[in-house]
């Protein structure tokens, strides 16, 4: 077992080395860099529409590039494509497999995906007179937690197998694997270039991987449990990451560490979601208290919080243009907030 | 016990492996990554309406009133 040993001893080395590194960058924090800019006002939204359609808990939605139209799934087995402007049900998309955990918009409007418990990432297209399944994506060894188009042809997905995968939705069959993650990948977001995209995980880690060289670049510690949700910050510089062990964190990518922690001691829910407003400085976070609370991304206090669920938040989704809040909830209703 | 064997030494390998790639970051300073953020965000604060508020003229999400005929 000597090799073991070796390998333990540079492991061990080589993580003191990268504390140290990380340490010597280490010269302040997100808020008191931020000391000087003005405090985020209190942040009041009303909430605008309340879509019912839902039978069972909302585990997932996603907004369309149009800013208009979105996807919800529910363990009701079905996806179902709503007009968020007059409320009404554009389209239902009944599931093969009612376990759902995640759905997606691809970025044309073409499409929609969903999986979960079925282990697979089934593609539909919104377009034909009857909507059809495109694809089944068939090769992950665990559920399918969370899924996003990069276009009509590849989708990013992340498994509770403990990998993410880009997949080409011509053959079906996986481009590359990304193999780091030591827990079930809970979620993922791509980054606004589309050139890498980020992952969390229940081994409490975020990872950042590059899409075309299957590499992951850098590691993110400091949750102390299952990473939930994750979001790149507008400018890409940035992501915040939302957790089971009740906290927000924000990790600078060139920094390559925290530079802020949204936490309250009175919070002792996980966190389930969480959407990021236009320019970055609002971060909306589902809980399993059944709120949403509002975090001044810069300053980390709470500005806000969005009440009127019945059960967990269980997603949450601010579209391209900006001008709402979506949340959906275990109370099996969507709501429109700004 | 051989196949955990050898599957905890390819781990073990992928994870050092890992971690140099990783030791060859360049990091920089949060004071100047924070800024830049900062920056960002103060840059297109008044373009972010969920910050800014939204006029109810503009607001796709308001209902309209209609007039009711009595």
């Amino acid at each position: 077992m000597g090799e073991m040993e070796q390998m333990k001893k540079e492991a061990e080395g080589l993580k003191t080395q990268i504390e140290a590194a990380r340490k010597a960058v280490n010269d302040t924090d997100m808020a008191s860099a931020a000391a000087g800019v003005a405090p985020a006002p209190r942040v009041q939204l009303k909430t605008r529409r309340t879509l019912k359609g839902h039978l069972a808990k909302i585990y997932a939605m996603h907004w369309c590039t149009d800013n208009r139209l979105m996807v919800s799934a529910s363990q009701d087995g079905k996806l179902l494509i709503w007009d968020s402007h007059s409320g009404n049900k554009v389209n239902a998309v009944p599931l093969k497999s009612s376990w759902v955990m995640t759905c997606a918009y691809a970025p044309s409007g073409n499409l929609v995906a969903s999986g979960g418990l079925d282990n697979m990432c089934t593609v539909y297209n919104l377009k034909t007179p009857v909507i059809k399944t495109v694809k089944e994506l068939d090769a992950h060894a665990g559920y399918l937690s969370c899924c996003r188009f990069l276009s009509d042809n590849e989708i990013l997905t992340a498994s509770g197998d403990t990998t993410c995968a880009l997949w080409d939705l011509e053959t079906g069959k996986q481009t590359t694997v990304f193999l780091s993650h030591v827990g079930d990948c809970m979620c993922l977001a791509l980054s606004p270039d589309n050139n890498s995209f980020i992952s969390g995980a229940c081994d409490s880690l975020a990872k950042l991987w590059d899409i075309r060289d299957g590499q992951c670049k850098q590691t993110f510690l400091g949750h102390t449990s299952d990473i939930n949700a994750i979001s790149f910050l507008p400018s890409g510089n940035a992501v915040v990451t939302g957790s089971d062990d009740c906290t927000c964190k924000m990790y600078d990518l060139r920094a390559d560490q925290e530079v802020i922690c949204y936490q309250d001691a009175a919070l002792n829910s996980g966190v389930t979601s969480l959407a990021l407003s236009m320019s970055g400085r609002l971060v909306f976070a589902g809980y399993d208290d059944f709120n949403c609370n509002i975090w001044d991304s810069l300053k980390g206090e709470k500005v806000g919080v969005l009440s009127g669920h019945d059960n967990r938040v269980s997603c949450t989704g601010v579209p391209a243009d900006g001008m709402c809040v979506c949340t959906g909830s275990w109370d099996s209703f969507l709501k429109i907030w700004n | 016990m051989d196949v955990y064997c050898s599957n905890n030494v390819l781990q073990a390998r992928r994870t050092v492996e890992q971690l140099r790639l990783e030791t060859e970051l360049q990091r920089i300073k949060i004071s100047a990554a924070a800024e830049q953020i900062v920056q960002y965000c103060q840059e297109h604060r008044r373009a972010d309406p969920l910050l800014t508020g939204i006029a109810a003229s503009s607001n796709p999400f308001k209902d309209k009133k209609t007039c009711v005929l009595l």
